[in-house]
């Protein structure tokens, strides 16, 4: 099976694209809009967690802490526009100002990171589960104790992201109401794709993180500081994660939750790794997890659905953990080629090697014998 | 000497962990209100205190006058109930940890991080549930019995003891065939453990809730739950047995449950200090190729290790609802134990001695912050305090530079005074 994967990759990529494409035109046809419409917007998410998440792996460091850093955005987010009591006519906080509250709060959650990993080398494993498990606990702790709000923090001053039209895109036909009627961050997403690629690929920054992943020892030695620049990019990946939060709070529900942000963090982890540590892959696999969800979601809501709705809730699950699978056989399956073909490329190098050497033994023994 | 000192050494670290864990923490106490003294009081009297500790007195203590007498009578508040000593509740709580952190001690010794507890938990009590309410029915319907009670004779005694061993083997098989697919996607595939044991919790978490609010719902109660299981797979708790006047135990559910806990913790400890399949896998956590160059098959010994892990889970969870719970109510599979567990591995840094200690002490903390509620203190202080320790506990290799750090510098301060106060002694020779 190896084998054959790694053999017909080319072919499998190409059949996986024209199923894609065959999918979303299928999707297009049958399912309603809004259905399209609603998992481009949950997809939101995962885009700027992966984001997140793909860039501090590039950078050498597997930020297992998106979750915790969402949560404590989406907290964040809330709380800098909460004010209990205000009377109807009064202007209340731009939610804007949440949105940059939460992503400052990531920054600073990565910064804090950054500095025990790579400072005071704590394994990082343990270090992401403490700090997940802290912002968990703290948000609840410091909801009741400075809100006095139990379970969910909501008020009427919490105004949500608006939704922003387009101008000229959303007057065209089919395209105009999938591409425009969303919030902010929605939008924000899809440039950051752009962004974070161009700062990956196109600018000095993005060769030193991209060196630093590869081989931490060579970039050392070629006068990079890999501990600045991970410490960069740890932090850019916490304000990445923090606006994910500010999202899910201020852009779809504009009331903060307990654990609002249930695993989403973890997805994006998946979903960067199953695109490579990429941004267009990832972003396009965000659209996939966010079509799982939107889908869950509208089956739920359909009435005569013979599967009751906590299997529903397992799809996007058990897709990721395809997903998994799938990018674990495709990573195996490049191995095996290059395995095979360093064996071949060695092979011959052995044989011409032998070829001189057993040469060269017998013209001596020739001459000795001359 | 040198071990004595080494053993201090260990130990001191986790305290000094806790106490700055608590220190930190007092910083979070104080936002509401309240003094972190007084707080920690209360919550380390009501988490291992005996019982009517006197911290909520305004609040629990109601004075009744004695008809009779007309004497005036304390009486603990009727909600919260008639419990002896925290520590029998504290153990009650602490056995499924044991077993949950011995599951993950067990994984991180074969250098798996798997935090997969949860669903191997969730999947291991549900099936404990089943077999315990499905079997003996089939049992009851095959000898003709109507009226259970009447049992007697060898019957009873096959019952009893066939019931719950039957349930606790499906359970455990059930944990181990689950953890396994982790072991094997990390085998096969190198898929990062830690990710897909995550996902495969919220799938189990998933399909348990689907169970119990589907196919295993027995009642039309508000919240979904599951058929009570028979009284023959019941692990009866020592309340119950043998301990029942003991004021001690009254209240808590502690039952054989502890004894089984102690017996895994037997078993892991020989297992992975004493056996040779134990030193392989250790030896695969310490250097995967070196291992894997001195003949031993790595992969095997990983796969042997979540096989035994998920074990050790699903008796968990078996335990947990054949001796505590005795049926499923919804939201029972989010208790997040499983994780629990693993924090309680990683405090007691994988020793299987120090996991007992640490389980307990886990459990007396988040018993003490629940019942900090009635004080205004939200139950989630507790996890703030795990949360803190963790760090700190993982901090030191850090503390420990500090302190060498400070030595040399202390050393070479003296070395330079004393070589002043030495220079003249010399000189007049």
């Amino acid at each position: 099976m190896l084998q054959w994967i790694a053999k017909n990759q080319r072919p499998i990529q190409i059949g996986l694209a024209v199923g894609g494409v065959i999918l979303v035109i299928i999707l297009l046809a049958f399912l309603p809009a809004s259905v399209i419409q609603s998992s481009i917007r949950l997809s939101t998410p995962f885009v700027l967690g992966s984001l997140a998440a793909l860039l501090a792996s590039r950078a050498g460091v597997l930020n297992l802490a998106i979750e915790g850093k969402m949560l404590l955005g989406a907290f964040i987010a809330v709380v800098a526009v909460y004010r209990p009591g205000l009377p109807p006519g009064e202007p209340s906080i731009d939610p804007l100002w949440g949105v940059l509250a939460a992503s400052l709060s990531g920054g600073v959650l990565g910064i804090i990171f950054a500095v025990l990993y790579l400072r005071i080398r704590i394994n990082l494993i343990i270090l992401a589960l403490a700090l997940n498990l802290f912002v968990a606990e703290g948000t609840v702790y410091f909801m009741r104790v400075w809100f006095n709000s139990f379970g969910t923090l909501a008020d009427p001053s919490i105004n949500g992201l608006p939704t922003i039209e387009i101008p000229i895109i959303d007057d065209v036909p089919v395209i105009g109401s999938l591409l425009s009627g969303y919030n902010i961050i929605v939008y924000l997403g899809w440039v950051l794709v752009f962004v974070i690629w161009l700062i990956m690929y196109r600018t000095r920054f993005g060769r030193h993180i991209r060196a630093v992943g590869e081989n931490k020892e060579a970039a050392e030695s070629v006068g990079i500081n890999v501990t600045r620049v991970q410490i960069f990019a740890l932090t850019i990946s916490g304000m990445l994660a923090g606006m994910a939060g500010a999202f899910l709070s201020l852009g779809v529900l504009s009331q903060f939750l307990e654990n609002m942000t249930a695993g989403r963090g973890w997805i994006a982890l998946t979903v960067a790794i199953f695109a490579l540590n990429r941004p267009l892959p990832a972003f396009l696999t965000s659209l996939f997890f966010g079509l799982a969800e939107a889908l869950a979601l509208y089956m739920g809501r359909l009435d005569n659905v013979p599967i009751p709705p906590n299997l529903l809730q397992m799809f996007p699950q058990v897709a990721t953990l395809g997903a998994l699978i799938l990018v674990a056989l495709r990573i195996r399956g490049s191995e095996i080629i290059k395995r095979q073909t360093f064996a071949r490329e060695f092979g011959k190098e052995i044989d011409n090697l032998k070829r001189t050497v057993v040469g060269n033994n017998d013209r001596a023994e020739q001459t000795a014998g001359d | 000497m040198n071990r004595f000192q080494s053993a201090l050494e260990n130990l001191s670290i986790p305290v000094f962990a806790i106490l700055l864990g608590l220190l930190v923490s007092a910083f979070f106490i104080a936002p509401a209100g309240l003094s972190p003294i007084d707080t920690y009081t209360r919550l380390f009297c009501e988490g291992f205190g005996p019982r009517g500790c006197d911290t909520f007195g305004d609040l629990l203590v109601v004075d009744i006058e004695n008809e009779d007498t007309g004497a005036i009578e304390h009486h603990i508040g009727l909600f919260y109930g008639d419990r002896g000593h925290s520590l029998a509740i504290v153990l009650e709580q602490a056995t499924p940890l044991i077993l949950t952190a011995l599951a993950a001690t067990v994984a991180f010794k074969a250098g798996m991080f798997s935090i997969g507890m949860d669903g191997q938990f969730a999947l291991g009590a549900v099936v404990a549930v089943f077999i315990g309410y499905w079997l003996p029915a089939q049992v009851y319907g095959v000898f003709g019995i109507e009226d259970p009670d009447t049992l007697s004779g060898p019957l009873w005694w096959v019952m009893h003891l066939t019931m719950p061993t039957i349930a606790i083997g499906a359970a455990m098989i059930v944990g181990a065939v689950y953890s396994w697919v982790a072991g094997i996607l990390k085998v096969k595939l190198n898929v990062n453990e830690l990710i897909s044991t995550i996902i495969l919790n919220a799938i189990a978490v998933q399909f348990v809730t689907y169970l119990i609010n589907g196919p295993m719902r027995a009642d039309m109660n508000n919240i979904a739950r599951t058929e009570r299981i028979d009284d023959t797979a019941w692990l009866v708790p020592f309340t119950r047995g043998i301990l029942a006047d003991v004021d001690w135990f009254s209240g808590s559910r502690l039952g054989i449950g502890i004894v089984l806990a102690l017996l895994a913790g037997l078993f892991v400890w020989f297992y992975l200090w004493r056996s040779t399949a134990g030193y392989e896998q250790r030896m695969t956590q310490g250097a995967r190729l070196f291992a894997g160059f001195g003949g031993i098959n790595t992969g095997r010994a990983v796969l042997r290790a979540m096989l035994i892990s998920g074990a050790l889970s699903g008796l968990a969870g078996a335990i947990q609802v054949l001796g505590v719970e005795r049926r499923i109510v919804d939201g029972f599979v989010l208790s997040g134990t499983g994780f629990d567990g693993v924090l309680v591995a990683i405090l007691a840094r994988e020793s299987v001695v120090g996991l007992f200690l640490v389980a307990v002490v886990f459990s007396g903390l988040q018993l003490g912050s629940i019942n900090l509620q009635f004080g205004n203190i939200p139950r989630q202080l507790g996890g703030i305090i795990i949360a803190l320790t963790i760090l700190f506990t993982a901090m030191e290799d850090f503390f420990r530079r500090t302190i060498t750090r400070l030595q040399i510098r202390m050393k070479s301060v003296g070395s330079k005074n004393s070589s002043l106060v030495d220079t003249p002694a010399s000189g007049g020779d």
